[in-house]
């Protein structure tokens, strides 16, 4: 699949960025809500990569809105009103922290996809060389974005090694099991890429890059939405 | 003169137990392709990353001795300092894969060394097509196949037009077709550039069939150091597992050996996640008493194949049975380790674990921690945790990469030695090893060729 984005790597992330920016400074729920769902079509365009992106931010977002009315106390239009817990005190469901939760659950998950949207569809080898002297840390991100799907990849071969020896993985704890040698894990891979980084002469003075193509009027464009993104978030959304 | 010198070279690791290279002198001439040869953990990846400086620099430890390459001595001159002298292919590609995309990626190593913007890109993509991946340039690095990969960790090397370049185990991910291509390759184009190459290969076949030279590494130590047609001679007297041999050629049918049907597969096929099929229409059946290696390309579905047989997939169509329980060693088992005792790894599900470990010459290894432990011997450790349940039919995918002749030896001995107790299914490439450990083999095929 060749790297798909028309965009110039940096157009497409400030783009992404003002989406996250207005989705967290926009007041009303339908503007969240559409940011949310432009967010979605466009991780959508990546195709059966997404999956494990569009899963966590699905599922971190319903997650929050499940739980902040339990959390928090507002309104007085009770909709339900549940046992006295120690510490949290008495759970109520009211419609006001319904439409508050609705609309946090909305922004965390627009900022997920734009995360999401990030990871599978901007080039990130472009930006980092638009990165000019913060390439270390633009490059220490971008390997850090790679994480989740080798992530999610040692997971399945964990799993099937140990069904294959007749470990149960299923459930909370089996799964949780997981987590320490997937870590180990990831350690053990990224002191093999530090290794290989250094044998291909990373850090050596005097650096070049690929040219960067010139920007296109859609590049402009882009750049230029981004800002009226984020200050129309401000102003009026 | 020399391009690199190595002399009185010892190294012991920071947490190593022993030393592991130990008075090693060697000498590489330009334009001369030099295979290391020797069992696991004798020290060839030690030498490969002390020409690269990446030991002692990356790795510390106790250094002594010199190693010079092109006359930078690597004790004051760093990794990145040789880095256009010297270039490197290690042995998993995923884990030195630095950039998103394919060009990138081979232009990394060219953007390091200061080369002219204009003509990074033409330079990348000549290296592409000279490996054969011209197509890949547009992609992106993490859908491509592992030996796709490999094959742009060679172009990446080769872009730096290095006077040394180093290959430790390059092809493990490969079919024997694909490897030995790559190998001859690799040395072709190094020959035609007057680049020096040292090899570090577990297949003694192919490493002898493209090399000048061979070097032994015995317990850090240099054993023999002789012209290709001398080595074949020493190898077969001193180390027999290391010389080459043909591959026996094994029945597809059944023999007499075999007695209750363990698993079967009638006509299954399969698809990852509704794409195309992996697998089309496939029967299988697995007895009892055999042992029975799946050989085929990369990619031909065989570790798909493994997975069905072992009850860890369900066939979208077609029957499968599986009677009694199935273990299941995956590819680079090492990998997949949870527990911080060895024992406890072994024993993980509550099964007794004294047996497997005596078997797999694990006692005395107990109380280590698993991820403390070489490659092999982590290896080691997974075939004994399968093993441990006794279970009716034994899968190991792949289970001799990384792994010396002698080991493989072993482990035909011990897969032969429990062959009675079980069905065994051997996914392999290894054509020396299927003929040693199997009774039957079934090759497959591409989607569109017949099978079994």
């Amino acid at each position: 699949m060749a790297l798909r984005l028309r965009l110039s790597a940096v157009p497409a992330a400030a783009l992404l960025a003002a989406l996250a920016a207005a989705a967290l400074v926009a007041g009303r729920g339908w503007t969240v809500a559409a940011i949310a769902a432009i967010l979605f079509l466009t991780c959508l365009y990546a195709r059966g990569r997404s999956r494990v992106y569009l899963a966590g931010a699905l599922s971190s977002a319903v997650g929050l809105f499940l739980l902040t009315p339990l959390l928090v106390v507002e309104g007085t239009h009770v909709l339900w009103r549940g046992p006295i817990v120690p510490v949290i005190g008495e759970l109520d469901v009211t419609r006001e922290e319904l439409a508050s939760s609705a609309v946090q659950a909305l922004r965390l998950a627009a900022v997920t996809l734009a995360f999401a949207a990030y990871a599978l569809l901007v080039d990130h080898d472009r930006l980092l060389r638009a990165a000019g002297s913060a390439r270390r840390s633009v490059l220490g991100v971008a390997l850090a974005t790679r994480l989740l799907p080798t992530l999610q990849r040692d997971a399945a071969g964990l799993v099937v090694a140990l069904r294959g020896r007749g470990v149960d993985v299923g459930g909370t704890r089996g799964r949780a099991r997981l987590l320490g040698p997937l870590l180990a894990g990831s350690l053990e891979r990224g002191l093999g890429l530090a290794e290989a980084m250094e044998a291909r002469g990373f850090g050596r003075p005097g650096k070049t890059n690929l040219p960067a193509k010139p920007w296109t009027l859609l590049d402009w464009a882009a750049v230029g939405a981004a800002a009226a993104i984020v200050l129309g978030g401000f102003l009026w959304l | 003169m020399a391009l690199a010198e190595v002399e009185g070279l010892a190294h012991r690791y920071a947490d190593g137990l022993a030393a592991a290279l130990n008075d090693v002198s060697l000498i590489v001439e330009p334009g001369e392709v030099v295979a290391l040869l020797g069992p696991s953990g004798s020290g060839k990846s030690t030498l490969i990353r002390a020409l690269a400086g990446l030991v002692p620099h990356f790795h510390g430890g106790r250094f002594s001795g010199s190693v010079r390459v092109a006359g930078l001595d690597t004790r004051t001159s760093r990794p990145a300092d040789l880095a256009g002298t010297v270039a490197t292919v290690f042995q998993d590609p995923e884990d030195q894969i630095v950039m998103t995309g394919v060009l990138g990626e081979v232009a990394f190593g060219l953007e390091n060394l200061g080369v002219q913007p204009s003509e990074l890109e033409a330079r990348a993509l000549t290296a592409l097509e000279a490996v054969g991946a011209g197509d890949l340039a547009g992609r992106r690095a993490d859908t491509l196949s592992g030996g796709e990969l490999q094959r742009v960790c060679l172009a990446s090397a080769l872009a730096v037009a290095p006077r040394l370049l180093l290959l430790d185990e390059p092809t493990s991910q490969l079919d024997p077709e694909a490897a030995d291509r790559f190998v001859a390759l690799a040395a072709d184009l190094a020959r035609q550039r007057g680049t020096a190459v040292v090899l570090a290969e577990q297949r003694p076949a192919r490493a002898l069939a493209n090399a000048d030279r061979v070097v032994f590494l015995d317990r850090g130590r240099v054993v023999l150091d002789a012209q290709s047609a001398a080595a074949r001679s020493w190898l077969r007297a001193n180390r027999p597992a290391f010389a080459p041999r043909e591959a026996v050629t094994l029945p597809a049918e059944h023999d007499q050996r075999g007695d209750g049907v363990v698993s079967a597969l009638d006509r299954v096929s399969y698809a990852y996640g509704g794409g195309h099929l992996v697998l089309d229409g496939v029967s299988l059946d697995l007895r009892r008493g055999e042992v029975v290696a799946l050989t085929g390309r990369n990619g031909a579905g065989k570790t798909t194949l493994a997975r069905l047989a072992a009850g860890l997939l369900t066939p979208d169509s077609g029957a499968s049975r599986l009677t009694g329980r199935a273990g299941y060693l995956p590819q680079d088992s090492g990998r997949y380790l949870v527990c911080e005792r060895v024992d406890d790894e072994v024993g993980l599900g509550g099964h007794k674990s004294t047996r497997a470990l005596r078997d797999l010459g694990l006692v005395g290894f107990e109380h280590r921690h698993p991820r403390d432990l070489s490659s092999g011997e982590r290896e080691r450790v997974t075939l004994a945790a399968v093993l441990a349940p006794d279970p009716d039919l034994l899968v190991l995918d792949e289970p001799t990469r990384g792994m010396d002749p002698e080991r493989k030896e072993e482990l035909a001995a011990l897969v032969r030695a429990q062959a009675r107790r079980r069905a065994t299914l051997v996914v392999t490439h290894d054509l020396v090893f299927a003929g040693d450990v199997a009774d039957r083999e079934i090759a497959l095929g591409t989607r569109e060729e017949a099978l079994v």
